[in-house]
C-alpha cells in the first residue's frame, strides 16, 4: 500500500535512527581520514597501511556504540524523563523509551563493527611483524623483524581483545529469538557478562600499542627520506618522538557506565522495600490477579514493575504491567499475571498454596504465607502516552490488555482532567473467558460515562478470534459488552477508516500491545495515508 | 528453572563460529600471511560448518522457529541419518575441525569459538538430546461425513417466537416439545 509522507514522518521521520547512523558515519570517516592523512600518524601509516585506518575508525564507532548501548537500559532514568512534562523536543518522550528497539539497533553495530576491527588488527599484527621498523624502534610492538605473530599478539591489547570477542560471541549466540523463546535462562545469564565485557574493554584500550608522533613541528614527517620536498631550510631538527594515546574509550564509556551503575544501585535500594500481598484472585483462562502494598510506591497508569522471587529463582526478574495503580486514596497496586512458563507456574503455585494449619481456631481464619518477593519499578512504557492525545486507539491482544486496564481505571477515577477526549478500545481474545478479566471495569466505566453524558468517550469493540466450538454466552450484567462482541478477527483498514472519518484532521495515537502480526499490520496502516486528513501515530508497547 | 535445550545454543554458537572461521580464513588468504594454507582450510571448514549448522533442529517441547530457507539443507542433513542426528558425532567433528584453525592467528578465534560449541554439543549429547528435522506437516483432509453432503431439506423445528421467548415466571409452562425429534451431532 502507498505510504503517505505525512504519516511516515509522524511515525518514522526524524527518528533517532537517522541521527545515530549519521553520527556513526561521520565518526568513521573523520577517524579514517585522520589516520590516513594526519602528519602525526605518517610513520605508523607507512608501516601498517589501510589496516591502521580501518582499525582506528571502527574503534571510534565502537566507542560511540558501547557508550550509547547502556543508555536505553537506564530504565529508571527513562521513566523519569517520560514523566517529565517539560522534556519533549522532537517527540523525544514518545521515541526515547523504545528501550529494546534502540538497544538492538546499537548492538547490531557493536557486533558487526568488531568484525572489521578484528580483521584490520589481524592485518596490523602481521604488518608489525613483517615491516618491523629499524629506523624507529619505539614505534614497534614486535621485538624483531619476522617475530611470530602469536608472540606479537600476547601483548595486553591482544589477549584482552580475544577475550572481548569471546564474551561478545557468547552473548550474541545466546540472544537469538530461538534461544530466548526456548531457554530464557541461557540468554539472561550470558547477558550479565556485559559487566566483565566493560571491565576488559577498559583494560584493552590501555594497551598503548598504537603511537602517534608528538613533535611534528621539530621533525616534519618524512623529512629523513631522500624524496623530501619540503625545501632546503626545512631540516629535521630532532628525532621523531612517539607516544601512546590516552585511552579515549575511558572518556566515552565512563559517563554512561557511571549513570548505569548509579541507576542499578538506586533500583536495588528501591526494590529492597517490603511488599505485602493483600489478595490473590484467580481469573479464568489461567490468569491470576495479585494485589499488593509497598510503602512509598507510586506509579502512573501504563507503567510496569519487575518481580523477583528468590523462592522461585534467585536471579530471574519478570516484568508485569500494573493493572491497578496506587491512587491518593488507595495505596494498593495490582498486576494480572498469565501463567505461561515455569516461573509463573511456580510463583502462582506458591501464592495459592494453602497454609497447612494443624489446629483449627474459631472463627476459622485462613492464614496464608505468601512467598517473599521484591518489586522493582515502576518503569515507563509507551502506554502512558494514551492521555497525551485527544483521540487514542488502544488495541490489545489477550493478556496485552493489561497496560490499558491501568488506563481505564485511571479514567474511572477522573476522566475529565485528561487531554484525552475519545478512546477507542479494541480487544481481541481467543477465548470468551478472557473478557471476564476486566468485564466489570469495562462495564463500570461505560456506565459511568453514559451517566455523565459522554457516551462517545469510550468505544469498546471486543473480538473473539477463535471461531470453532463457539458458545457465546455472556452474563446479563455484561449486556454492554455482549452487544459489542464480534466473532472473528477485526478488519484493521476499515476500523482505521471509521476512526479517521469520525475524527477528521486530528492526531490519533495508536497503541498496540499484542501479537506481532497485529502490531505489524497496524504499523503499516498507520504509515499509509488514510483519508480525511487524520494522522495515526503508532506507539508500540514492548517490554524492555 | 525448567529443562534447558543446550543443543539450540550449541547450534547458534557453531553457526557463528563457522562464520568467524570463514571470515578469519578470508583475511588470512587475502593478506597472504604466513601459514595462509591454514587460512584456506579455515574458509573450507567455515563453509562446511555453516551449511551443517544452518538448519535448526526441532525443539523437544514447544514450537520450533526455523531459519529462512532452511528446508533444502534440512533435507540434505536429514539424509545422513544417525551421523547428523547424534550430537556426540557433531561434538567430535567440531572438535576435530577446529584444531587446524589454531595454527594461524587469523583463524584462532574461529577455532576457540568452534571448540566451545563442540563442548556444548557434548553436553547436549550427554543429556540425550538429538537433532530432529523441522519438516512441514502434511495436512490430512478429513472425508466429509455423510450428514453434510446434502443441504437440509426442512427448516429446523421451531414453535413461533412468542412461545420461544423465555418466561422466567413460568418455566414449566414455557417448555415445549419439538414436533420433529432433534438429534444432536454425535462427534
Amino acid at each position: 500500500m502507498a505510504v503517505s509522507w505525512r504519516s511516515w514522518t509522524a511515525n518514522e521521520g526524524a527518528k533517532h535512527i537517522v541521527l545515530w547512523l549519521s553520527a556513526n558515519t561521520v565518526l568513521f570517516w573523520k577517524t579514517f581520514t585522520l589516520y590516513c592523512y594526519g602528519p602525526q600518524y605518517y610513520y605508523l601509516y607507512k608501516m601498517l597501511g589501510l589496516g591502521l585506518c580501518l582499525s582506528r575508525a571502527s574503534a571510534a564507532v565502537l566507542n560511540l556504540n558501547c557508550c550509547l548501548v547502556l543508555l536505553p537500559m537506564c530504565r529508571a532514568v527513562l521513566a523519569i524523563l517520560r514523566g517529565s512534562q517539560k522534556v519533549n523536543p522532537w517527540g523525544v518522550r514518545r521515541r526515547a523509551p523504545k528501550c529494546v528497539g534502540t538497544f538492538v539497533k546499537t548492538i547490531f553495530l557493536c557486533v558487526c563493527i568488531p568484525v572489521v576491527h578484528v580483521s584490520a588488527h589481524l592485518a596490523n599484527v602481521y604488518s608489525f611483524s613483517l615491516l618491523y621498523s629499524e629506523e624507529f624502534p619505539s614505534l614497534n610492538i614486535a621485538r624483531h623483524k619476522g617475530e611470530v605473530s602469536w608472540c606479537v599478539c600476547f601483548a595486553v591489547p591482544g589477549v584482552t581483545g580475544v577475550l572481548l570477542v569471546f564474551i561478545l560471541f557468547l552473548m550474541f549466540t545466546a540472544s537469538s529469538h530461538g534461544i530466548r523463546v526456548c531457554s530464557y535462562e541461557i540468554f539472561w545469564y550470558t547477558h550479565n557478562l556485559f559487566v566483565v565485557f566493560y571491565m576488559v574493554l577498559l583494560v584493552h584500550v590501555a594497551g598503548g600499542a598504537l603511537k602517534y608522533q608528538t613533535n611534528v613541528e621539530d621533525h616534519p614527517p618524512g623529512c629523513l627520506g631522500s624524496n623530501w620536498t619540503g625545501g632546503s631550510d626545512n631540516v629535521c631538527r630532532a628525532e621523531p618522538h612517539f607516544q601512546a594515546h590516552f585511552p579515549q574509550t575511558w572518556l566515552w564509556v565512563s559517563g554512561p557506565l557511571c549513570l548505569y551503575c548509579a541507576e542499578r544501585l538506586y533500583r536495588y535500594v528501591r526494590s529492597c522495600g517490603r511488599v505485602t500481598v493483600e489478595s490473590v484472585v484467580k481469573h479464568p483462562c489461567g490468569v491470576v490477579e495479585v494485589r499488593m502494598l509497598k510503602s512509598g510506591f507510586t506509579a502512573r497508569p501504563g507503567q510496569y514493575i519487575v518481580l523477583n522471587c528468590p523462592s522461585v529463582s534467585s536471579f530471574e526478574c519478570h516484568p508485569f504491567t500494573l493493572t491497578t495503580c496506587p491512587t491518593g486514596t488507595e495505596a494498593t497496586f495490582g498486576i494480572h499475571m498469565r501463567v505461561l512458563g515455569d516461573w509463573t507456574e511456580r510463583f502462582v503455585e506458591l501464592l495459592l498454596s494453602e497454609d497447612s494449619a494443624e489446629t483449627e481456631t474459631l472463627p476459622v481464619v485462613q492464614r496464608r504465607t505468601y512467598p517473599k518477593f521484591y518489586v522493582d519499578g515502576p518503569f515507563g512504557s509507551s502506554s502512558e502516552d494514551v492521555f497525551n492525545y485527544e483521540v487514542s486507539l488502544c488495541v490489545a491482544g489477550g493478556i496485552g490488555v493489561t497496560p490499558f486496564a491501568g488506563v481505564l481505571r485511571a479514567l474511572m477515577g477522573d476522566w475529565q482532567h485528561y487531554k484525552l477526549r475519545r478512546l477507542y478500545f479494541v480487544w481481541v481474545c481467543r477465548e470468551l473467558g478472557s473478557f471476564y478479566w476486566f468485564a466489570d471495569l469495562l462495564c463500570g466505566l461505560h456506565q459511568k460515562l453514559w451517566q455523565e453524558n459522554r457516551p462517545d468517550y469510550l468505544n469498546i469493540q471486543l473480538y473473539l478470534s477463535k471461531t470453532e466450538a463457539l458458545q457465546v454466552c455472556v452474563g446479563r450484567q455484561y449486556q454492554a459488552l455482549s452487544a459489542r462482541l464480534q466473532v472473528g478477527r477485526p478488519r484493521w483498514p476499515e476500523l482505521l477508516d471509521d476512526i479517521g472519518k469520525s475524527n477528521k484532521d486530528k492526531r490519533v495515537g495508536v497503541f498496540c500491545c499484542g501479537p506481532k502480526g497485529i502490531s505489524k499490520a497496524l504499523h503499516q496502516l498507520c504509515n499509509s495515508g488514510r483519508s480525511c486528513g487524520t494522522t495515526f501515530e503508532y506507539n508500540k508497547e514492548s517490554f524492555g | 528453572m525448567g529443562k534447558i535445550e543446550w543443543a539450540m545454543w550449541a547450534n547458534e554458537q557453531a553457526l557463528a563460529s563457522g562464520l568467524i572461521l570463514l571470515t578469519g580464513g578470508i583475511v588470512g588468504v587475502a593478506g597472504q600471511f604466513a601459514g595462509w594454507q591454514f587460512a584456506a582450510y579455515g574458509v573450507a571448514a567455515g563453509v562446511f560448518v555453516c551449511l551443517l549448522e544452518y538448519p535448526r533442529g526441532r525443539r523437544a517441547k514447544g514450537t520450533s522457529v526455523e531459519r529462512t530457507g532452511q528446508y533444502c539443507l534440512t533435507v540434505c542433513v536429514k539424509a545422513f541419518g544417525p551421523i547428523t542426528r547424534n550430537y556426540y558425532v557433531r561434538a567430535f567433528l567440531h572438535a576435530a575441525l577446529c584444531v587446524p584453525g589454531g595454527f594461524m592467528l587469523a583463524t584462532v578465534l574461529g577455532c576457540v569459538c568452534l571448540g566451545i560449541a563442540s563442548l556444548i554439543y557434548l553436553l547436549a549429547a550427554i543429556r540425550g538430546e538429538q537433532w530432529l528435522p523441522i519438516l512441514p506437516k502434511t495436512e490430512t483432509r478429513e472425508k466429509p461425513r455423510e450428514s453434510i453432503k446434502e443441504p437440509p431439506q426442512n427448516p429446523p423445528p421451531r414453535p413461533p417466537a412468542d412461545l420461544r421467548r423465555k418466561r422466567l415466571e413460568d418455566v414449566e409452562g414455557a417448555a415445549y416439545v419439538n414436533p420433529i425429534p432433534v438429534t444432536g451431532s454425535e462427534d
